[in-house]
């Protein structure tokens, strides 16, 4: 579903991601960990279209994201670790508005249903500042599942979560990657990639040090195994 | 504390300039900065006329300082918010708030360190108001302005803290103005009671002299009960007016004491000081969500407002396009519920009427349409500028935009469209609300019934090609300039930045001018072949401003076609920002 081949993208003179590649297949959840710098925003970024790659190709559901980025984006959600959302559109007029960009037909049978997974009904009719920090962390889960995206970009998504919300979340990124979507998670919280991911990449300055299963990575580093994953990226990573 | 206070504006003032002067290195600051000196030179010293401050110390400069202050008190009075005025910032709240300090110290700490600017605007009006003579930079006159700036602001301050803790015991909205207005009136009321006696006195001593007139004003400002409402304002003003250093010097105790009567009044306001900051405090919370979002704070800071506002359906299929129009189109109509409407048409329909029976002999649908001509004048050419729901606005959130699945020609056009529509409404209606008010009119110079309204149907496209160009050259302006244009409600400052929107100005000028003349040129054929043809004057004109109109919605699609690509091609963090 998202393929990512050779990707370089340097800003200036700073390389923030050289040759990157991997793949994400449906129902597959990567876990994209690494410290900071390490050009896990940049990637995700880079596959959504936001910032163009220096070099490489990046394709999403055979739409190269470059040439063909509209039908690219139509398949993707992206979800920020900062929620961005308009000042003067409430919480419904966020999701109407989301739902006429992706063409979301039956927007009326799905708001209530999404609102009320979200815990956002008695949020509807209010503007973005008079809502917590999770409360628009989770107008941005809502907005980004409103079209039923095949391949789910989320960028540190528990940031600002209460723990029911938190538990909710993991439990969503299960939930599609089980319906078929390809999920790429970045997060510095490893347990949740420990928990939630099928596969992990872990980058150090714009690189790959390692992409797998746990497992396949312990393979490839007899010496790490009986390491916990917190471990093993600090081993990795030198830090 | 003060010491604290001092270090941090005398650090954060070399840092500044330090950093100003390192942009300096880059081109679009250095030309900025060039331009924006010559702007000033040429604003404060192209004058060469004599003081502007001279006449200060003669009893028209004692009437004109005085009236202008209590005017600026009576505004604040009226028009005043309940919101705390000592704005702090988040590093001032984190490290302030935190300390171990008293609010006094606080309110010191904050007072201390807006006297800098006061003390630059003061040196600057001076300069200003000297027309450009050094001479006017003399320390009486920057002490006696940084006075009155200062005094000014603690009375605001005063006020503010009055005003919320007025809220504070339930005190609000319609009974508070009611209250203050009651105030105003009682004010006003003994001010004009003691001028009504002496007014005899004063339009004889103006018809003799103007000198001698504002000699008898000055004279009825110092006696009686009118002598004890404004002597807080005439002694406030006294150092600034004062001819050399023994009167200075005689005039500043006074000046002092009502300056130090309105530290007292802004320190003691401590209840409500304290109701301000935890208010405070919670805002900033929200206003540091909206810095990290890389949005002004402004708008995510206020309070919950009603949505009864007028807001148009977004249908969920169609051009993916129409949801950026109908998303900006909330925006900048979300303050604008039907009251608005009602109170502006009342506004409109008052002056009318009571323009209609003054001394010019005029109809009352004559003043309107007048009225309604320059309302839509000024929406036509100065709304593009002011009405900002576009990219100006939305490329702080570019990565958002971006993350669509819209082409960026799409983006662009739905950006614009927002801007063009609102406005284009106001400006059609002003024109349709021209035509009727005067549809019964005959002669005077006026065009047949007929011609008019040829005319009318051709204005309508004229207008929206005039504002599409307009609302065009502003977005791509911010596309193509990023760095040298205001995004969001931010605003750059500082001498290159002048210099900047300077430039972008007169650039915008000349894009406006080469847009034009294909359009004009078409626009005369058209109007020169329709006469040709033997057409009636009001029809041919609209012909030829039609074909003229037609071939500036084709530069307009070719424009948006190429911003969208400019769009398309666009990363966060490429200049994007004010100060980037």
């Amino acid at each position: 579903m998202i393929e990512v081949r050779a990707l370089t993208k340097v800003y200036g003179t700073v390389e923030a991601v050289r040759d990157l590649s991997f793949n994400v297949a449906p129902g597959e959840v990567l876990g994209l960990v690494g410290p900071n710098g390490a050009g896990k925003t940049t990637t995700l970024r880079s596959i959504v279209g936001i910032v163009r790659p220096t070099s490489g190709a990046i394709s999403v559901g055979g739409h190269d994201v470059e040439r063909q980025a509209v039908a690219a984006k139509r398949l993707l959600a992206f979800m920020p670790d900062e929620p961005h959302l308009f000042d003067y559109l409430t919480v419904e007029e966020h999701l109407r508005f989301t739902g006429r960009l992706y063409q979301v037909t039956d927007v009326d049978r799905r708001l209530p249903a999404l609102l009320q997974e979200l815990e956002l009904s008695e949020k509807a009719g209010v503007l973005p500042g008079e809502l917590s920090r999770g409360m628009k962390q989770k107008l941005v889960i809502a907005c980004g599942l409103l079209h039923d995206p095949r391949a789910l970009l989320l960028d540190e998504p528990l940031t600002g979560l209460d723990p029911a919300g938190i538990r909710r979340m993991k439990e969503t990124i299960k939930q599609r990657a089980r319906e078929g979507a390809a999920v790429v998670l970045s997060s510095h919280l490893l347990n949740l990639v420990e928990e939630v991911c099928t596969r992990v990449l872990i980058m150090q300055r714009g690189r790959k040090v390692a992409l797998g299963t746990i497992e396949e990575i312990l393979t490839e580093r007899p010496d790490l195994r009986g390491r916990s994953l917190e471990e093993i990226f600090l081993t990795l990573t030198g830090a | 504390m003060i010491g604290a206070a001092l270090y941090l504006m005398s650090r954060s003032l070399v840092n500044a300039t330090r950093r100003r002067l390192a942009r300096l290195r880059q081109p679009k600051y250095l030309v900025g900065f060039a331009v924006g000196c010559l702007y000033v030179y040429w604003l404060v010293f192209r004058r060469s006329g004599g003081s502007a401050l001279g006449p200060a110390s003669s009893a028209a400069g004692e009437v004109t300082a005085v009236g202008v202050l209590a005017g600026l008190v009576v505004l604040n009075w009226i028009f005043g918010s309940a919101e705390t005025p000592f704005n702090f910032s988040l590093a001032e709240t984190d490290f302030l708030f935190t300390a171990p300090l008293t609010r006094r110290q606080v309110i010191d700490f904050k007072l201390l360190r807006s006297q800098l600017p006061l003390l630059i605007s003061a040196a600057l009006s001076a300069l200003f108001l000297s027309g450009g003579h050094l001479g006017g930079l003399r320390p009486s006159r920057v002490i006696g302005l940084w006075l009155v700036y200062g005094t000014l602001q603690l009375h605001y301050g005063g006020m503010a803290l009055l005003r919320a803790s007025l809220a504070q015991h339930g005190v609000t909205g319609l009974r508070r103005r009611l209250g203050t207005l009651l105030l105003l009136g009682a004010v006003l009321g003994l001010a004009g009671w003691s001028l009504e006696r002496q007014l005899p006195d004063l339009v004889a001593a103006f018809q003799r002299d103007a000198a001698q007139g504002y000699g008898a004003l000055a004279h009825t400002l110092h006696s009686g009960l009118l002598g004890v409402l404004v002597w807080p304002l005439a002694a406030l003003v006294a150092p600034l007016r004062a001819a050399g250093t023994p009167a200075f010097a005689s005039s500043l105790p006074t000046a002092l004491l009502v300056f130090a009567a309105h530290y007292v009044w802004v320190v003691r306001s401590t209840l409500a000081f304290e109701e301000g900051a935890v208010e405070h405090a919670a805002k900033v919370a929200r206003r540091l969500e909206a810095l990290r979002q890389g949005r002004s704070p402004s708008r995510a800071i206020r309070a919950p407002r009603s949505t009864r506002a007028i807001r148009p359906r977004l249908a969920a299929t169609g051009a993916p396009g129409v949801a950026i129009l109908w998303k900006n189109t909330i925006g900048a109509t979300r303050d604008a519920g039907p009251r608005w409407l009602l109170l502006a048409s009342v506004l409109v329909a008052g002056s009318a009427i009571v323009l209609s029976g003054g001394p010019m002999g005029v109809g009352g649908r004559d003043v309107l349409a007048v009225m309604l001509l320059a309302l839509g004048a000024v929406a036509l050419l100065l709304g593009p500028l002011s009405v900002r729901f576009d990219l100006r606005q939305d490329l702080e959130m570019l990565d958002v935009l971006k993350s669509y699945p819209l082409s960026g020609r799409e983006v662009v056009s739905g950006e614009i469209a927002a801007p063009v529509a609102l406005l284009g409404g106001v400006v059609w209606s002003c024109l349709i609300g021209v035509f009727v008010a005067t549809v019964a009119r005959r002669g005077d110079g006026l065009p047949p019934l007929g011609d008019r309204v040829a005319l009318l149907l051709a204005s309508l496209p004229a207008t929206v090609a005039i504002l599409g160009v307009l609302v065009v050259l502003q977005n791509a302006a911010v596309l193509l300039f990023p760095a040298w244009m205001s995004v969001g409600q931010g605003r750059a400052v500082g001498l290159e930045a002048t210099g900047q929107r300077i430039l972008m100005t007169a650039g915008s000028l000349v894009a406006l001018v080469v847009t034009l003349v294909p359009a004009i040129l078409v626009g005369g054929v058209g109007l020169a072949a329709a006469a040709a043809a033997g057409v009636r004057q009001g029809w041919a004109v609209a012909l030829g401003t039609v074909s003229g109109s037609a071939v500036v919605a084709l530069e307009l699609g070719l424009a948006v076609h190429f911003l969208g690509r400019v769009f398309d091609r666009m990363e966060p963090g490429a200049g994007v920002g004010p100060g980037a």
